[in-house]
């Protein structure tokens, strides 16, 4: 059974390399999109 | 044609410059001279182990020396803006690269056969039996690094951090150069002196794939 | 919208399935035992990193051949999530390693390519962190990653040529597999590969979105 929490140790580390990969890029297009907005914000701003 | 004849001038203005300064394979030779001795004292240099790790401990001291020697290639073409001159006074903007890449070889390769009778001395191995044989391998060794090294050259010049990163791209780039060129250069060190045609099947195939790379994709390294 | 929220529970549900099937379905192999079964990760893994490592190579390609930035997007994208699948390999090999042949590290020839493919792309990531300009940044770092793609067979050819000059005990995989087996590592392998599609999606995604606020701030500046 001590072999059997080896593999539950690797697929855990594994699953947290992904998740970890997505959820950085997730905040980052996060706060991208925050930007964006208020770009869009002063752009509309400036054009009146 | 032109193409060779811009090649050929170029390659003589490369050789030219070294020839006058010198600083190149100088300072090449003298730090290969250091890695090996320094490496000698982390083993005991007997004669039967450094058959085994001389080698691969000497293409290591080729490596990182081309890794610092091959940097100015194409940095030195920034001052003065040479390059953008260059690119207009040849009509294929591979004889800058093919002219490069043949200068480095012959700087390369000088400075190995010279080290490998230093090395010889050190480590006690009779090379000059073997020297031929020798130098087959570190040709094909030389052109693939020569040719990789030198198109990174162009690369690393338009980073920040290119002392550092050239090395950092080319060392693994060059392992099919570095297991290929040990394997073969022990296997001349032993008694049966063969040249094993395996390995240099490889280096072979790494040295045309990547100067047909730098052949296609080169000029895009050259624009402004 | 809808589209993509419904692909990523597709993905979920495919990683959970293959992690039943890997821990449940398949046989217990007889030389290693139960730790075998992180072959089912570890392998599939190793096969999609190198996908993704292709996909990024195309991307270097039609960028050189036609300047439309997405491939540039599509190859930087590709080869972040390619070295997180490299990095995965990397981390389970040892886990594995450990229990089967009591060493962290055997420098045996598949995992050994891949700590040097790991290398070469982490290598081509730090390269795009040190030019600024965004148009040579994509044509001199689509060059390193031609250059990269092209090492992969060489490095694997000659890696393991040198292992069968030097042979050791250490094989990551299992010898032959039994149907069953062989199943759960395709379900295995489509699961990871739809994850690399994803992944590489939502990081192309946001590479795109960087490229419209520069559109828009250089719009604000003009003003």
């Amino acid at each position: 059974m001590k072999n059997l929490n080896s593999v539950f140790a690797a697929y855990l580390i594994g699953w947290a390399v992904f998740f970890g990969f997505s959820l950085t890029v997730a905040k980052r297009a996060a706060s991208l999109k925050e930007e964006l907005a208020q770009l869009k914000e002063r752009l509309k701003d400036s054009a009146r | 044609m032109k193409f060779f004849s811009d090649t050929a001038a170029l390659l003589q203005k490369e050789i030219q410059a070294e020839f006058r300064s010198h600083e190149l394979l100088t300072t090449a030779s003298i730090f290969i001279l250091i890695v090996i001795v320094l490496f000698s004292f982390t083993f005991d240099p007997t004669s039967a182990e450094s058959k085994q790790f001389g080698p691969g401990l000497l293409w290591l001291a080729f490596l990182f020396s081309a890794s610092l020697m091959l940097q100015p290639s194409f940095l030195k073409e920034r001052t003065n803006d040479t390059l953008s001159a260059l690119r207009l006074a040849v009509g294929d903007p591979f004889a800058i690269f093919l002219a490069k890449l043949c200068a480095n070889t012959i700087f390369l390769l000088v400075t190995q056969l010279l080290l490998l009778l230093v090395f010889a001395v050190f480590f006690n191995v009779n090379v000059l039996s073997i020297y031929p044989k020798l130098a087959l391998v570190f040709f094909l060794g030389s052109f693939g690094v020569s040719t990789t090294g030198t198109a990174l050259s162009a690369v690393s010049s338009q980073a920040r951090m290119r002392e550092v990163l050239l090395p950092i791209l080319m060392l693994p780039l060059l392992v099919p150069v570095l297991i290929p060129s040990a394997e073969a250069t022990r296997a001349l060190f032993e008694p049966e002196h063969a040249l094993r045609w395996d390995w240099l099947g490889i280096l072979i195939a790494f040295d045309v794939v990547f100067l047909t790379a730098l052949w296609l994709f080169g000029e895009y390294l050259l624009e402004e | 919208m809808a589209k993509s929220a419904i692909y990523t529970l597709l993905v979920c549900m495919l990683m959970a399935a293959s992690a039943y099937a890997a821990f449940y379905v398949a046989p217990t192999e007889v030389t290693m035992g139960l730790v075998q079964r992180i072959f089912y990760l570890h392998a599939p893994s190793g096969m999609t990193s190198l996908a993704a490592f292709l996909v990024s190579f195309v991307g270097s390609v039609l960028y050189l051949l036609t300047r439309k930035p997405k491939w540039d997007w599509l190859a930087v994208s590709s080869a972040e999530v390619g070295v997180a699948f490299c990095t995965v390999v990397l981390l389970t090999g040892p886990i594995w390693a450990k229990p089967a042949w009591g060493v962290w590290w055997a420098w045996d020839a598949r995992l050994t390519s891949t700590l040097v493919l790991w290398l070469l792309y982490v290598a081509f990531l730090i390269l795009r962190t040190m030019i600024e300009d965004a148009d040579r940044r994509a044509a001199v770092s689509a060059f390193f990653g031609v250059f990269a793609f092209l090492d992969v067979p060489l490095v694997y050819g000659s890696i393991w040529w040198w292992r069968t000059q030097h042979p050791q005990p250490v094989v990551f995989t299992s010898a032959a597999l039994d149907p069953t087996m062989r199943k759960v590592f395709y379900l295995s392998w489509l699961s990871l590969t739809c994850l690399m599609a994803l992944l590489i999606r939502q990081r192309y995604e946001l590479e795109a979105a960087r490229e419209q606020l520069r559109v828009l701030e250089h719009e604000l500046e003009a003003r």
